[in-house]
């Protein structure tokens, strides 16, 4: 019997206090809820079919035709239209609308490809050499001023149909890494037929076509509003052998970051990409929610000047090195959610070998030592130019870098700009730039190395004509790159590369600072998505647990 | 009134002309390119002298603006640079969600400042005048990124309430409206107050309640509407702040509206969109004010317009 003074005070008649009841019965549901195996729906079961998967991510496609030029196209893309080879997450190249991998010449300049058969566009009109050829002469035809004409296919002089097929790229001279090109979306396989139904692709931007594409993937388009949402719906025509499950994939817009973690966490999305590291802790104690972690290609730098002083003394690029703590920057700034460079390219890449395992090492000591010797005992001032809200945490990262700079007497002073500025001004020739240290970064979207050094480190790639931005120029760092370029036994090319990339680190170029993790959060009835490293969030085997 | 609005309409043609070459002079010269922007890091100098050359962007600045007057007048406002969509469709698109949340957000503002600014007129000097004023404070200071955030966290993540962000229906409109109508409604609380302060101040308000009548009355039958007038004034010229795209809560709430292209099209130096948005809003301004000084002059029966 309840006693009125107050709880606690009475006993009922098993000796159990009201207070005491109450401490068990919350002990029992906190053990309980503790003790329930992570609750997120349903452990590993068998596929289901059905359901729409809404993907969150901060910017709207552009264009999908081959005009595209940035990963939120080649995201979308890949899920209507197909590429001859595809590019696996563990970075191997498998064939895809192709039958096989391809046959070179034994001189390496014509590469015969045999094509899948049975295969149909979504327009229902079939899927052939001649569809293929159409589509690569497109590319190839400088009147259509496809941006990535000269990266991807510079060495290509035409396309021959063989037989109904089969293909044959002629190619200029031997140019190993051509295979990797053909796994990028810009070269996905489009409808000729559709294409000229639709108007045709106009420069720059691809349009009409560029708004509906039609391939022969494993969803077909279905609706975009811009700047809001791009739908795509099932294709049951699939060819391949996986087929797609969920009826819709929505890809939205919510530019935001916080905005687009909440919509996760409200269930209004089913993947938000790009979390912000410091999220990640709250979002990891919500069984809603599940947070994935996959490497990215891209690499992010600091660059020197390397033609204007100080940074023509190769000790004081040393020093610089020496003097930053990588791993506290990962660790902090960015939450873990990085990785320390230990080469010049990002691993996953055909061709990375770790250079210096562990990336540069620290050393403050050093770093004055070296600097001393180069005459810059007294300190040093220095100009850091950086992006803002362009790579995760970017200006964080270049505050952070200045700190520990100054503990080896360099004064950097910091400097930002939008990024529509920040490109053209760090894009000057080197006999007009003011430029002196700047932070950029490049993702090896190929999977190849040639993407990710040639492209930067060969002295024929200086800005404005290439991406050579911070002028680097080694006659045999050059040398090595062009030669690897023609080798085709994989295990020679890699040494190659790796030579060239022992040179390249020595030399010290750049400030090497980390590769990029992409952080996902996904809530627990998303099975099968794959987060690729070269940043597009995959569906094509996906599909929700109920 | 006729011949009045006849010449405030042919007196905005200037206006927007001016606003036309100031935009188009000003974001030619800011650094950025948007050849190169649009061709991506990864371009070669050929490709992005190729695109500029295929924009027309490397004629003489005399030229590129004939042309782009030329087109003006033909209703015809170009492409954007950036995905090729014609600009008088994407501000179609774009503008009418913004006068949607606008209104909205114009109408939570007014249902909730204009009574509390005559409950606190009225309770003047009262502990009820100075907590509206507080609540008016916090309102006005307070980041709308951080309300916005907010409310989707409660109303959204917690309760389930409402979603999150998006623009289809009535539901979605509730959060935005609400955490742009918040600043507004302050700033109409406070100019309702003043203004109504001054008004039961006057003479005649003391000749009503000598003659006998209910406070309520003369509040709501002879101070009201003269009080209403500059809250109309305030009111009008929200509007037209709103319409002009409330860029921080489009992109909190991923609301597609006008604010959000404007911003996007600067940073990606679109220069048709930009040159497209700015005229329309502009538009839209001149059109506001004539509009709210034709209703100043319905409201208030001394005021004439020649």
């Amino acid at each position: 019997m309840l006693n009125k003074s107050g709880a606690g005070e009475s006993t009922s008649k098993g000796g159990w206090s009201v207070r005491s009841l109450l401490l068990v019965s919350v002990a029992a549901v906190l053990a309980v809820a503790v003790g329930l195996p992570a609750a997120g729906g349903p452990a590993t079961s068998a596929p289901q079919a059905g359901g729409t998967l809404i993907i969150g991510r901060g910017v709207d496609s552009v264009t999908l035709s081959p005009y595209a030029s940035a990963s939120p196209d080649a995201e979308v893309i890949s899920h209507v239209a197909e590429t001859l080879y595809q590019l696996t997450p563990e970075g191997r190249i498998e064939p895809l609308l192709a039958e096989r991998l391809p046959q070179m010449s034994p001189d390496g300049r014509s590469m015969t490809i045999r094509l899948r058969r049975g295969i149909r566009f979504h327009d229902g009109t079939p899927f052939d050499a001649a569809a293929v050829k159409w589509n690569f002469d497109f590319i190839l035809n400088p009147e259509n001023r496809a941006p990535f004409r000269a990266i991807l296919l510079g060495e290509v002089t035409g396309v021959d149909v063989v037989d109904a097929y089969t293909v044959r790229l002629n190619l200029r001279r031997p140019f190993v890494p051509l295979l990797a090109h053909l796994t990028h979306d810009f070269l996905a396989i489009h409808s000729p037929t559709a294409v000229q139904r639709a108007g045709g692709m106009r420069p720059p931007t691809g349009e009409p076509y560029g708004r509906q594409p039609v391939g022969t993937g494993p969803f077909r388009f279905r609706e975009w509003v811009r700047g809001d949402r791009i739908v795509l719906e099932r294709n049951p025509d699939y060819w391949g052998p996986r087929k797609p499950l969920l009826d819709q994939v929505v890809f939205r817009a919510i530019p935001d970051d916080g905005a687009r973690v909440l919509a996760l966490e409200g269930g209004q999305i089913h993947v938000a990409v790009r979390v912000p590291p410091r999220e990640t802790t709250r979002l990891a104690l919500n069984r809603a929610l599940r947070i994935d972690r996959t490497s990215s290609v891209r690499t992010i730098y600091i660059a020197f000047n390397n033609q204007k002083p100080p940074f023509t003394d190769a000790r004081v690029r040393q020093a610089f090195n020496y003097a930053v703590n990588k791993r506290a920057i990962v660790q902090t700034v960015l939450g873990g959610a990085a990785r320390v460079s230990d080469a010049p390219i990002s691993p996953g890449i055909v061709g990375y070998a770790p250079i210096q395992p562990g990336g540069w090492p620290y050393d403050v000591d050093r770093a004055k030592r070296l600097l001393a010797e180069a005459g810059h005992g007294g300190g040093l001032n220095v100009t850091l130019l950086h992006p803002t809200g362009r790579y995760v945490q970017d200006a964080a990262v270049a505050a952070a870098v200045q700190a520990q700079l100054r503990a080896a007497g360099i004064n950097a002073r910091l400097q930002t700009m939008e990024w529509a500025a920040y490109l053209s001004f760090t894009n000057q020739p080197v006999d007009r730039t003011p430029v002196e240290m700047f932070m950029l970064g490049w993702g090896t979207v190929t999977g190849d190395a040639d993407y990710g050094l040639f492209s930067l480190f060969h002295s024929s790639q200086w800005a404005p004509a290439g991406f050579n931005r911070f002028f680097y120029r080694n006659p045999q760092v050059d040398q090595l790159l062009e030669e690897a370029r023609a080798i085709t036994d994989p295990a020679r090319r890699a040494a190659t590369y790796k030579q060239a990339m022992e040179l390249i680190w020595r030399d010290a170029p750049w400030l090497f600072l980390h590769s990029e993790s992409q952080v996902t959060g996904l809530r627990r009835e998303v099975q099968g998505l794959v987060v690729h490293p070269t940043e597009r969030v995959l569906a094509h085997t996906a599909w929700l647990a109920r | 009134m006729w011949r009045y609005v006849l010449k405030r309409v042919l007196l905005a043609l200037p206006v927007l002309l001016g606003v036309s070459v100031v935009v188009f002079v000003a974001i030619r010269l800011i650094p950025g390119d948007p050849a190169q922007i649009m061709a991506g890091q990864a371009a070669t100098e050929e490709v992005v002298r190729q695109i500029r050359q295929s924009l027309g962007l490397d004629q003489p600045l005399p030229v590129q603006y004939l042309y782009f007057l030329r087109n003006v007048v033909r209703g015809d406002l170009g492409r954007s640079l950036f995905n090729g969509a014609p600009v008088v469709e994407e501000l179609g698109q774009r503008f009418p969600r913004t006068v949607r949340l606008a209104l909205a957000s114009i109408v939570v503002a007014s249902l909730i400042g204009v009574p509390a600014g005559i409950l606190a007129a009225t309770r003047h000097l009262s502990w009820l005048d100075t907590l509206v004023m507080l609540v008016a404070l916090v309102g006005v200071s307070m980041p709308v990124f951080w309300l916005g955030l907010n409310l989707i966290l409660v109303f959204s993540v917690r309760l389930q309430w409402v979603p999150a962000f998006g623009y289809e229906t009535w539901r979605h409109l509730l959060l935005p409206s609400v955490t742009l109508g918040a600043a507004s409604a302050a700033i109409v609380a406070r100019m309702t107050r003043s203004s109504m302060l001054e008004v039961l101040g006057q003479d005649y308000i003391r000749t009503a309640r000598a003659k006998g009548l209910a406070e309520r009355v003369v509040v709501n039958r002879h101070a009201l509407r003269n009080a209403l007038i500059p809250v109309v004034t305030v009111l009008g010229l929200q509007l037209g702040t709103l319409l002009s795209g409330a860029v921080l809560t489009e992109t909190v709430f991923a609301w597609p509206g006008i604010g959000r292209l404007l911003v996007d099209a600067v940073l990606a130096r679109d220069y048709p969109i930009i040159q497209g948005a700015t005229l329309l809003i502009a538009a839209t301004f001149v059109a506001l004010n004539l509009a709210v000084d034709l209703l100043y002059g319905l409201l208030d029966p001394r005021i004439r317009y020649e």
